[in-house]
């Protein structure tokens, strides 16, 4: 029975003449090619895509459009055209499409803004940029379309067994639509607030000051750290030849757990390691002071002559007066300390949110992974001056207003529930098309 | 109890050679109903070791082992087996044994060819209650198409000598079905974990570019079959599918760009 149905289809490919109904996917393939053609010379004439232009209430607007096409799609679904927009070959052929796109943009590095220099026809063309570029723009839209007619068409026979379809396609079609058409209402800005300070202002990709309905005080700023790991160096080698403190079998981390390793043919012993540390005649001393550094007394034996070294490592500091030392163990190779990595790192600050003539304020820590939210906005905690790690001076905090969220998330639930139904159900449950 | 990368390959290697005479003996022709016992034992005396090692191990770096590729590959071979073992009693294809046995020991080889060292550090983006979620499903996923690949290998193997195989096809699409749930679950709780640490659920990111590339490869496979066809070049779409995954797994470091997902 399925032997003939392919007999048949391959008959029929074979007497159909290109673009004769019913349509397939030498068309869907041709239409698809013909609209990301459109997208890249109308990416020569005007250039990127301008998000801009989406913003509220036009991609309201513009929204309302695509829903009136997906609705006049769905009246005539019985049309051969409808059919064949909705059907699997137009499914397959869009998700190769951007299947390609997303593959060059993985192979090309991506920036997220093109300096007017760019003037080469890759750019031109939007390689650059692709998520921005018309082609890309364009073959997301038709998906919207095509993916909506597929969805609303079921939703409205609704049957129970097509919960795990409408739970992927909708999800997937309101997330895309969400991500894609509220991408202009997002807005993203970092705010550096110095120590003991009040900061309101902030600046967006153009250098433009905003005024937010938000001010930040920082009052603490927090850092937390790993022991550092040990290495071994060469004293005659250029600096830049130095291992950076990454993966490379030459590092020891030093692990209160785990107080014994090895370093190429020295076996390391931690006699004592102190965090916080400072420097007292030729030993170090626990103490929590600015200038302390990370130090351990080390015993390293070298495996094949039996010779021992043992002595203070430290890391050094990040302000002057902090003390650095290693540990020679022959005329060129000495044993150093890495800086350590920091582990927590928080800021404790003061919010005063206005909303017309009301002023609140509360107390936050603000954390990585835990953001807050403060009306329609969320603070991150994004940064901190690097070269003074815990000592940083400053704390930087991204803002994120993004009034599309709720309807993402909706989405995402919706797909998440498609997810488990696939997991749960296999393929047992799908239904062959005929 | 406390272990590290110097004491895997101890525990790794009576492991493997379970795994391995369990696989080669659910593939011999006559089978006792006493090998059939001794073949679940062998598999689960595997697992055991394993799941034994990821514990001790996890307790000596005192952070959840899921953050470098050594890591990630010692989890894959324990669920390779677990998927493996379930889908062999479940389906009865003892070849599926032998060959997950097999992916697993090669995994598991790297990790005792090429040791890492010893990290406690976990940097503050990953302490999140969804790092381990995020992570263990997509490892789980990868499992699932791990097995689809073998199984799509065999069934490429078996159609040449003739016939179409319906039966093995569609336990294939069983699996694919199954490892594209826990793809997309894992996915999108790698979305809400981005909103909360990075403040946008997507932001093609090397590495989010390279997951979306596999689902879709993998939703071409779904919808492809959905018609009912099966010709070879469908199955070929998997095996293409599959090193789509292999290098956003293993390749987003030698791939240009800088993805915030480089963590070790
Ligand atoms: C997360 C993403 C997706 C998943 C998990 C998914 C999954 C599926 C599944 C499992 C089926 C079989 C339905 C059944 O057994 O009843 C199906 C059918 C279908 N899908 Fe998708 N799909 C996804 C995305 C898409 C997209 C992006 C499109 C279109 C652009 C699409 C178009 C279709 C069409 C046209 C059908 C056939 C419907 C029919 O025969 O009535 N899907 N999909």
């Amino acid at each position: 029975m399925s032997l003939s149905i392919s007999q048949a289809k391959r008959t029929c490919s074979m007497t159909k003449k290109l673009w004769q109904f019913p349509w397939g996917y030498p068309e869907a393939a041709l239409f698809a090619a013909g609209i990301i053609l459109v997208g890249f010379l109308l990416q020569l004439v005007v250039g990127h895509f301008n998000f801009g232009l989406l913003h509220y209430p036009a991609n309201l607007i513009a929204l309302a459009i695509l829903a009136g096409l997906i609705g006049l799609g769905t009246c005539f679904q019985n049309s051969l055209f409808s059919r064949w927009i909705a059907g699997i070959p137009m499914a397959v052929t869009l998700t190769a499409a951007l299947l390609s796109f997303a593959l060059y943009m993985e192979l090309t590095p991506q920036l997220s803004r093109i300096p007017p220099q760019y003037s080469d026809l890759v750019s031109r063309l939007g390689f650059r940029m692709v998520t921005s570029s018309w082609p890309f723009v364009l073959l997301y839209t038709l998906t919207l379309i095509a993916l909506g007619i597929t969805t609303l068409k079921r939703l409205l026979r609704f049957s129970r067994r097509d919960i795990s379809f409408l739970c992927n396609h909708l999800g997937l079609w309101i997330l895309l639509a969400s991500a894609g058409f509220g991408a202009a209402d997002r807005v993203r800005v970092v705010m550096n607030v110095d120590l003991g300070e009040t900061e309101w202002r902030v600046f967006n990709q153009d250098n433009e000051a905003l005024e937010l309905p938000i001010a930040i005080e920082l009052k603490k700023f927090t850092m937390e750290e790993y022991p550092p790991n040990l290495t071994i160096v060469d004293r005659q080698a250029p600096p830049d030849s130095q291992p950076d403190g990454k993966s490379s079998l030459k590092f020891f981390q030093i692990d209160p757990k785990r107080l014994k390793g090895q370093i190429d043919d020295w076996a390391i012993t931690i006699d004592e390691y102190l965090h916080t540390a400072v420097r007292v005649g030729g030993e170090f001393i626990a103490n929590p002071m600015p200038e302390s550094t990370p130090a351990a007394k080390v015993t390293a034996q070298n495996l094949l002559t039996g010779e021992v070294k043992t002595g203070w490592v430290s890391a050094g500091g990040k302000v002057p007066g902090s003390f650095f030392s290693d540990l020679p163990l022959d005329e060129r190779l000495s044993l150093v300390m890495t800086q350590p990595e920091p582990k927590r790192y928080a800021s404790d600050i003061t919010v005063t949110h206005v909303i017309q003539e009301d002023v609140t304020l509360f107390d936050a820590t603000l954390e990585v992974n835990k953001p807050i939210s403060v009306g329609n906005w969320m603070i991150y905690q994004y940064g901190y001056d690097t070269t003074l790690g815990k000592l940083s001076r400053w704390s930087a905090m991204e803002l994120v207003y993004d009034p599309w969220l709720l309807p993402a998330q909706i989405g995402m639930y919706l797909m998440a529930a498609g997810a488990l139904l696939l997991a749960w159900n296999g393929a047992n449950r799908r239904r062959v098309s005929k | 109890m406390s272990l590290s990368w110097n004491e895997f390959p101890y525990i790794a290697l009576p492991a493997v050679l379970c795994w391995l005479s369990a696989g080669l003996l659910a593939c011999r022709r006559t089978q006792s109903g006493r090998s059939v016992y001794v073949v679940d034992a062998l598999t689960i005396i595997g697992i055991a070791l394993f799941a034994v090692f990821i514990a001790a191990f996890w307790n000596a770096l005192s952070r959840p082992p899921l953050r470098t590729m050594g890591e990630t590959r010692l989890w894959y071979s324990l669920f390779m087996m677990l998927a493996g073992y379930i889908t062999y009693r479940r389906w009865n294809y003892p070849w599926l044994l032998l060959l997950s046995a097999i992916v697993a020991t090669a995994f598991t080889a790297i990790n005792v060819l090429k040791p890492e060292i010893h990290s406690i550090a976990l940097m503050p983006a990953l302490q999140s209650f969804l790092f381990i979620p995020h992570v263990i499903i997509y490892i789980i996923a990868y499992a699932f198409f791990g097995i689809a690949t073998l199984a799509a290998c065999m069934l490429l193997i078996r159609r040449r000598k003739g016939g179409d195989h319906d039966e093995l096809f569609a336990f294939t699409d069983n699996l694919v079905y199954i490892g594209f749930g826990f793809l997309a679950l894992g996915l999108l709780l790698g979305a809400f974990w981005a909103k909360e640490a990075w403040g946008h659920y997507w932001s093609w990111d090397p590495k989010e570019t390279l997951a979306f590339i596999t689902g879709a490869a993998y939703l071409i496979y779904i919808h492809l079959r959905h018609q009912g066809r099966k010709d070879n070049f469908i199955i070929w779409t998997l095996l293409v599918a599959f090193l789509l995954l292999l290098l956003c797994w293993f390749g987003t470091a030698l791939l240009p760009g800088t993805s915030l997902h480089l963590y070790s």
